[in-house]
């Protein structure tokens, strides 16, 4: 998949800090991920995980160091671009870089699945309508829910709710997908269905982040597995080195603890 | 008194009675129509950050719901003309003086309704790019109407209620006609037991349709949540 192309990081946190008052959720986080790579986020709860993803589109701003995406820069001023600072539109433009899938799924409850996947297309990007539900319908095809466009959300699984909103996300077409926990509502009996849209679809070829407590999945798809605790990276490595060598014993008994 | 004779005073003044009947329908449908957009304005303003914005919308708010709507309707009246140098009929005193009571209520209502909507909904906006004036429109506002749905109609029967304070100040409301026709006929006992009994249908009809309704709301898909999944 990536032969000869240049690797060069997309996104690059140095010395990232996030604070809520006194509590210290982020501790300096230097992380670099590669055009194209997929990286994988495990860590115990509350080690700062979402918080780490929720910083990168500027859903929660930083209290120091810098992340550089794609020629953007988030300080704890805010977003830049080419030194200067956005506005409140133009932030909000940036965000569409990144794609964003939640636990929670978040899809909007008073318009149709196919009216969720529309609406940021449509009305942010200004695209074509017809157009746009075109390319839904082939995206809805492909996760299996054609048959699901004009039913409100509130009537589906929660495995059918998570691919629709991942078809929400890809529809803008973000240089960056961001997961953060993507299966952690669901029934285990629905975790394989969204695990494979994301697999076959949603990162193929895209830069991704995923934060998961799915191991074996993390396996196979990330290029690069990070270990958080209490708010650091304390150890990253290629899947096959942190999960069955990790350095560290704390690493260890997590991914102990998980398995 | 006869039924006899009874019958006849209705008949014979029932267009008198069926005026009042129409001007208080439409006191209020449009002092609810008026209040419900002046609620939603003065909500957003009450939500936002500007204080230029924040502290005249919840002035307006507390004024409208901590004020008997007599005082309101008198003030607006008779003060207001003098304050702002216009002239109102009656009737425009009466529609200002319920909107300003019901859009009170209905802004409390509103900023309980947009507070209801989980966070998960704004910031899945904000990731696909919308920006907070789009997200509000199109995301957050639509999904505390229908949430409110309930508590508008429960408004409209209150301000339909209301309305029969309009008639001290001369408003032909059915209040208001029933007291000309009493002034005529001296026919004070029949002439209000027959208000009484017509208010009491109508707002009885009003509730009834307004519990139906409420009720019907979780056939909607969107109102499924509770009821649907898997
Ligand atoms: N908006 C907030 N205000 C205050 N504290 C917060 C806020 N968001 C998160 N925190 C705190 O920050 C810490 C890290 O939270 P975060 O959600 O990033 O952890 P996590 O690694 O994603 O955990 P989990 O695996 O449970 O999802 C927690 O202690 C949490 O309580
Ligand atoms: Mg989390």
């Amino acid at each position: 998949m990536q032969l000869d192309q240049p690797v060069k990081p997309l996104v690059r946190l140095s010395g990232v800090w996030k604070r809520f008052g006194k509590l210290e959720v982020l501790r300096g986080i230097d992380l670099d991920v590669n055009e194209g790579a997929t990286v994988a986020i495990i860590g115990p709860s509350g080690s700062g995980k979402s918080t780490l993803v929720r910083c990168l589109n500027h859903l929660e701003p930083i209290q120091d160091g810098a992340i550089e995406i794609d020629g953007f820069l988030i300080t704890p001023r805010g977003v830049e671009k080419s030194g200067r600072l956005l506005g409140q539109r133009e932030v909000a433009k940036f965000r569409t870089l990144l794609g964003m899938v939640f636990q929670q799924f978040n899809l909007f409850p008073h318009l149709t699945v196919l009216g969720n996947i529309i609406e940021a297309p449509t009305g942010v990007l200004g695209r074509d309508r017809a157009a746009v539900t075109e390319e839904a319908m082939d995206l809805l095809a492909k996760v299996n829910l054609a048959d699901k466009a004009n039913v409100y959300p509130a009537r589906l699984s929660g495995g059918q709710q998570q691919r629709a909103a991942i078809v929400r996300s890809l529809i803008m077409h973000p240089k960056i997908m961001l997961f953060d926990e993507p299966t952690s509502a669901l029934d285990p009996e629905l975790i394989g269905e969204v695990l494979k849209v994301i697999g076959e679809l949603a990162i193929k070829g895209r830069t991704s982040i995923i934060v998961t407590h799915e191991l074996a999945f993390a396996r196979d798809i990330a290029s690069k597995i990070v270990f958080m605790d209490a708010g650091l990276i304390v150890e990253e490595g290629p899947p096959d080195k942190l999960l069955t060598s990790p350095k560290l014993d704390r690493t260890r008994a997590f991914i102990a603890r998980i398995l | 008194m006869s039924f006899g004779r009874f019958y006849r005073l209705i008949a014979d003044n029932a267009d008198v009675i069926g005026f009042g009947i129409w001007v208080t329908i439409q006191l209020a449908i449009v002092s609810m129509m008026i209040a419900v957009i002046l609620g939603l304005i003065a909500c957003l303003g009450s939500l936002s950050r500007a204080r230029i914005l924040r502290f005249p919308s919840m002035l307006f708010v507390e004024f409208g719901r901590n004020t008997p709507i007599l005082v309101q309707l008198i003030w607006v009246h008779f003060a207001w003309p003098e304050i702002l140098g216009i002239k109102f009929s009656a009737w425009t005193s009466a529609v200002i003086a319920l909107s300003l009571q019901s859009s009170g209520y209905l802004a409390e209502e509103f900023r309980a309704g947009i507070e209801s909507i989980d966070k998960g909904q704004i910031e899945a906006s904000q990731a696909l790019g919308m920006t907070y004036q789009r997200l509000m429109r199109r995301i957050v506002v639509p999904q505390a109407l229908m949430r409110m749905i309930p508590g508008i109609l429960n408004q409209f029967v209150t301000c339909f209620k209301s309305t029969s304070i309009v008639s001290v100040i001369a408003v032909p409301d059915l209040m208001y006609q029933a007291g000309l026709i009493v002034s005529m006929t001296f026919l004070p006992m029949p002439v209000y037991s027959f208000v009484a009994f017509l208010y009491f249908v109508m707002v009885m009809v009003i509730a009834l349709g307004v519990r139906f309704a409420t009720r019907r709301l979780p056939q909607f898909g969107y109102f499924n949540q509770r009821h649907g999944g898997e």
